[in-house]
């Protein structure tokens, strides 16, 4: 059994490896066939619709919306992943032990959906009202 | 010492394996690359990709070759070392969902346990490699394209889990060969209709395409997060984004369309790697028919229908398939 995981480690390593050679190849090869023209120093600017680039994009603020999105998201993201080895033993748990946990779990992640869009986190800022 | 007699036939067999796969993958991108031209073109009743040999079939190679050939600019003010690996990351776990996907009986690398949850999580790198192409590129419209699709990918991410789950209560395995096998008598498609509309849906949305492609709109944000990518690099992404839709199209007709099952064929353990095959590039050209037809979604709209249409629905479906699998 200890021989068969190894083997699919060495399998899933090596895929990863050769994914790698394969992204890196092209990039190589098209730094060997590139032309090596000389351009002005403008082409090297970051595109902005031909203004001059205004600023670091990454001083620039996004909306809060997005951080509750993400918090919702690691919520949910952990509770379903402790449903998978649930699932695998399922047939095997008698019928109203296994449906009345299920319900419960399910309950409370459902809360926390409810809880969210009572709180109204799924409102965009036009939406919004002052709480 | 049992190992070491083990290994050299299954390092044959990896080293065919991984070229093949590799193989695939820019085949698969290329033939995508020309129908979605030629299908786009079909739907808006135009000719599509002419010129290039018969109806334009050698169109992508020739692309390829001069995409290939450009100039690599990389400007000033971008996070240096990020801005390279970013298409790197894109692209260096495509060959890995490959592993587990039955294509046929015997045409599958390895039978994991976990096969549904890793091509998920292989899958799910995307986001990563997307985010840090926006954040490197210190670009605005880049930015606001990474913040775009990693909000997107992961709302969508919990609906596909959660249909998933719905599978995985009926069958009580992940491995996927053991899905297909449990499809013997009907398709769970069939049973299941409700997840697998849902799955498709957020598997639309995964990949980034149309009408929930708001991480690249080219009509607000010019490209989106390959805004600063030119050359080889834009077409990583490309080739990227054409592996995963392939890959998401087989996770679905996986789980729900039977797999290989159709009309016995004669070799049946390799030859029936054609009704995968039919199965998976129809979901494909469905998905190409899509983003042809929709317009784009607002980006309230896209994380709304997320949040509170499809998460609600799959969590009823959850329930009632956990329900009806301990009555029936």
């Amino acid at each position: 059994m200890n021989d068969k995981i190894l083997i699919d480690y060495m399998y899933i390593g090596l895929f990863f490896l050769c994914g790698i050679a394969a992204a890196g190849a092209p990039i190589l090869i098209s730094l060997l066939v590139r032309p090596r023209t000389k351009i002005s120093q403008r082409t090297l600017q970051t595109y902005e619709c031909g203004n001059i680039p205004f600023g670091q994009s990454w001083d620039f603020r996004h909306g809060i919306g997005f951080y509750l999105y993400a918090l919702m998201f690691l919520a949910f993201e952990v509770d379903v992943l402790y449903l998978y080895p649930v699932a695998t033993v399922f047939h095997k748990v008698p019928a109203f032990r296994a449906v009345g946990l299920f319900v419960v779990f399910l309950g409370i992640l459902a809360l926390g959906l409810i809880y969210a869009w009572r709180k109204g986190v799924f409102l965009w800022t036009s939406e919004k009202k002052i709480y | 010492m049992d190992i070491l007699s083990n290994i050299p036939p299954h390092l044959f067999r990896m080293i065919i394996a991984v070229a093949v796969v590799l193989g695939f993958v820019f085949a698969n991108a290329t033939v995508m690359g020309y129908l979605e031209r030629k299908l786009a073109g079909r739907f808006q009743r135009r000719l599509g990709p002419m010129e290039v040999g018969w109806h334009g079939i050698l169109q992508m190679p020739v692309d390829g070759i001069k995409l290939i050939a450009k100039q690599l600019i990389v400007p000033d003010n971008v996070a240096g070392i990020l801005f390279y690996v970013a298409p790197l990351i894109a692209m260096s776990p495509v060959a890995l969902p490959f592993l587990v996907i039955p294509f046929a009986p015997g045409l599958q690398v390895i039978d994991l346990d976990v096969g549904a949850i890793f091509v998920l999580t292989m899958i799910s790198f995307n986001t990563v490699a997307v985010f840090l192409a926006g954040w490197s590129s210190n670009n605005n419209y880049a930015m606001i394209g990474a913040m775009r699709a990693v909000a997107q990918n992961i709302a969508y991410e919990i609906p596909i889990l959660l249909s998933v789950l719905a599978i995985g209560l009926m069958t009580n395995t992940f491995s996927m060969k053991g899905i297909i096998e449990a499809q013997k008598s009907i398709w769970f498609i069939i049973v299941q209709p409700a997840a697998f509309i849902m799955m498709f849906i957020c598997s639309i949305a995964e990949t980034n395409r149309a009408p929930f492609d708001l991480p690249e709109a080219e009509s607000e944000l010019t490209a989106g997060f390959h805004t600063e990518y030119s050359g080889i690099a834009f077409s990583l992404f490309m080739i990227a984004e054409y592996t995963y839709m392939f890959v998401n199209c087989c996770l679905v007709a996986t789980l729900f369309l039977g797999g290989w099952k159709g009309i016995p064929l004669p070799f049946g353990d390799y030859s029936s790697c054609i009704w995968f095959f039919a199965k998976v590039y129809f979901l494909m050209f469905v998905i190409v028919w899509c983003r042809w037809t929709f317009p784009r979604v607002r980006f309230d709209q896209l994380m709304n229908f997320a949040w509170k249409y499809l998460i609600p629905f799959s969590l009823v479906n959850l329930l009632i398939t956990a329900i009806l699998v301990k009555l029936l």
